[in-house]
């Protein structure tokens, strides 16, 4: 009995680990004219901001193969490796660079020092925002359901409900991954602390 | 148990031919006893089994966290991260009870009942660890198919509670951990459940069938082991009944070398009696030759002149030619006397020689068993000396060699019996032969130290397809024969350490028997 109490009460600080969520960003509700992304004419706009070495970030490249695959031709996505001041480019491009680079209709850049993340006020890596063709912030938050989970997701499929015009969207969801640093210091982001 | 137990009464209650004389009841307990046993140690196996495959899931889980999330991040600073500390610490503590159980406690109940809620737990902490990947929870139906080792459905209701029981709680409070949307239905954990399930009513099925075998193997040992036993005292009473014509076919096989013997020295006798016969005979023949009638005459004459004898020898014309009449009949009669004397002594040596031949017979037959230390040259001439009156008759010419070997230590009897019998079969290889009837006995001490003396003969030899069988009981080539002589020398020699071999060239090329001894028996 002790010795599932152990296991129970381990398994729960674990699951609390996992679904506690990242500082949310206050993203601009327009698209701000000074970013470095271009916007296709006609088309949704995703951006995706990533710490580089975040292991939780895997999963927010996965779901975002299956949003593009399942919403083609409806939006283009870029995503930002958070490029820390002080770190050389190779440290950014990680195996998850490769993976985000073979996913179709994606950019990868390298944001250099954060400039674009704090533009947009991103806070915690798997950041997303989607603005639509008219340049309005429509969504935000994460595509995944907890730190590096794998599978459906709320975020998701408000993004997909969004692009194929079923059903208005909720305006965010919680993020789940690293602090991407530029604002956060350690002792305030207790998402990253083990 | 109760679910085997059943199947065990089932089963034992069925027509069946039974092989022993056990009773139903003692059989049926004796298979629940083995079906219990076979059962603890399925038990006590599959624990083992899984302590080492819950060790390697520990590390596997350590490696996976390592691989897949070993740091976390603050912009470019880093630390480790919660998984590595989770599969180290929680699969641990998950991993580290059960094994200890399997290793203090294998085949009891609670034992596997916690290794099949470990091994849930398991399978639930590396789903969190590899990112909730889809194919991180076939672990869950692979641990189910594992635990069904344990073929106690019991163990399979605690695992699926275990899960079933972590879906509910997630289910409750973070649904989307599980379902992947926050809407999902309070229900939902139930479909997730269903599936396990499904694969615990065909594991079930697998378990029932895999006891009703055991059950029907426990009962089948059972019976063999009755059977055993049946075997067992039949083998016993056998071996008792083999053992007891063993001895009356020893006893048999003494007896018919002893009669063996008997029969070589009543055959010399009778040879050496019709010497004597015909001694006798002569003898008698002589004695009618005698002129007793004339012997007479002249002493009725000399009594008729016993007053006037001088006058008589000196003037009666038969007076005269008395005296030369005397010494002619003297002469006459010395001839027969000088016969009968010959034929007297020629008896007195056959009376000898069967007086001898008895003495022997009476020496060698009274007793087997008493070790003696003998000389081979005296056993061997004793043997000849038995057959010579034959040897003599059938006109076999016999010789020795006799090599200088040390004493013998051995029984004298069942020696002799050996050798008078292969000097008889000898004597009858050669009965048919034509021309030179050759025997030799040769005495050898051999390069191992043995003791080997050879018949050899230049008789009718032995065809090679009975080279293998001449020494088993009851075979012979003797129209009058028994087969037991070599049988019983082959038997007797291996009582006194020693065997007995043939040798031959094949049919009219002669054959060697060869007798070999310890020197020390």
């Amino acid at each position: 009995m002790i010795w599932l109490l152990v296991v129970l009460m381990g398994s729960l600080l674990m699951a609390q680990y996992s679904l506690t969520a990242g500082v949310a960003g206050t993203p601009p509700g327009q698209w701000p004219e000074t970013s470095g992304v271009h916007r296709d004419p006609g088309l949704a706009k995703l951006v995706i901001f990533l710490h580089p070495r975040c292991p939780c970030s895997r999963a927010t490249l996965g779901e975002l193969e299956r949003l593009m695959a399942h919403c083609q031709g409806l939006l283009s996505a870029q995503v930002w490796f958070i490029q820390p001041e002080g770190r050389k480019e190779e440290w950014v491009k990680t195996g998850l660079w490769p993976v985000a680079a073979a996913i179709p209709g994606v950019q990868v850049k390298v944001d250099h020092s954060g400039a674009e993340a704090r533009l947009f006020q991103a806070a915690t890596s798997g950041q997303t925002l989607l603005y639509d063709p008219a340049g309005r912030l429509v969504f935000q938050g994460g595509i995944t359901l907890a730190r590096g989970h794998a599978g459906d997701n709320p975020g998701r499929d408000a993004i997909e409900c969004f692009l194929k015009q079923k059903m208005n969207p909720p305006a965010s969801t919680p993020v789940f991954g690293c602090a991407l640093g530029w604002n956060t210091k350690p002792e305030e982001c207790t998402l990253c602390q083990p | 148990m109760q679910q085997a137990t059943t199947l065990l009464r089932a089963t034992v209650s069925e027509p069946r031919q039974s092989t022993s004389m056990q009773p139903d009841s003692a059989l049926q307990r004796r298979a629940a006893t083995l079906f219990r046993a076979a059962e603890n140690e399925l038990h006590r196996h599959t624990d083992q089994l899984f302590a080492r495959l819950m060790i390697v899931q520990w590390l596997a889980g350590i490696a996976a966290a390592l691989v897949i999330s070993p740091l976390t991040w603050i912009g470019d600073s880093s630390q480790v991260h919660v998984h590595v500390w989770a599969a180290v610490l929680l699969g641990g503590a998950i991993s580290g009870f059960p094994v200890w159980l399997a290793w203090r406690h294998p085949g009891l109940a609670v034992t596997r009942h916690v290794i099949a809620a470990a091994q849930m737990l398991t399978a639930a902490l590396l789903i969190h660890l590899t990112g909730g990947r889809i194919e991180t929870h076939f672990h869950i139906f692979g641990s189910l198919a594992f635990l069904a080792f344990y073929r106690d459905w019991r163990v399979l209701a605690t695992a699926t509670v275990v899960v079933a029981g972590d879906h509910l709680i997630r289910g409750l409070f973070w649904p989307q951990s599980v379902f992947g949307v926050l809407t999902a239905s309070s229900w939902r954990w139930m479909e997730h459940a269903g599936w396990v399930l499904f694969e615990d009513a065909i594991l079930l099925v697998a378990i029932h069938r895999m006891l009703r075998e055991m059950s029907e193997i426990a009962l089948r040992r059972a019976t063999l082991e009755g059977s055993n036993v049946e075997i067992e005292r039949q083998v016993v009473e056998r071996t008792a009944e083999l053992n007891r014509t063993q001895v009356e076919l020893l006893e048999t096989s003494r007896l018919a070398g002893m009669a063996e013997v008997a029969t070589s020295v009543l055959h010399n006798v009778g040879n050496v009696l019709n010497s004597v016969g015909v001694s006798a005979e002569l003898a008698t023949s002589k004695v009618r030759e005698f002129r007793v009638g004339s012997l007479k005459n002249v002493a009725e004459l000399l009594q008729q002149h016993s007053a006037d004898l001088p006058a008589f020898l000196s003037s009666d014309p038969r007076g005269k030619m008395l005296p030369d009449y005397l010494l002619k009949l003297a002469e006459h009669l010395a001839e027969p006397q000088q016969a009968i004397l010959q034929e007297m002594e020629m008896l007195q040596k056959n009376i000898d020689h069967i007086k001898e031949i008895v003495a022997m017979q009476q020496r060698y037959a009274r007793g087997t068993g008493v070790v003696e230390v003998l000389s081979v040259a005296d056993l061997v001439e004793d043997s000849i000396r038995i057959n010579a009156a034959s040897f003599t008759r059938h006109e076999v010419n016999v010789a020795c060699d006799i090599a200088p070997v040390p004493p013998l230590k051995t029984d004298r009897h069942k020696v002799m019996q050996i050798l008078v019998n292969l000097l008889s079969n000898a004597k009858h290889a050669l009965d048919h032969s034509e021309g030179d009837k050759r025997m030799m006995v040769r005495v050898i001490q051999n390069q191992a130290g043995r003791l080997e003396i050879a018949v050899i003969d230049n008789g009718t030899g032995i065809a090679p397809e009975n080279l293998s069988r001449i020494f088993a009981h009851g075979f012979t080539t003797k129209k009058m024969g028994h087969g037991f002589g070599l049988h019983s020398g082959a038997l007797a020699a291996k009582e006194l350490g020693g065997t007995l071999h043939a040798q031959s060239a094949g049919v009219g090329l002669g054959a060697t028997f060869t007798l070999t001894l310890p020197l020390e028996n």
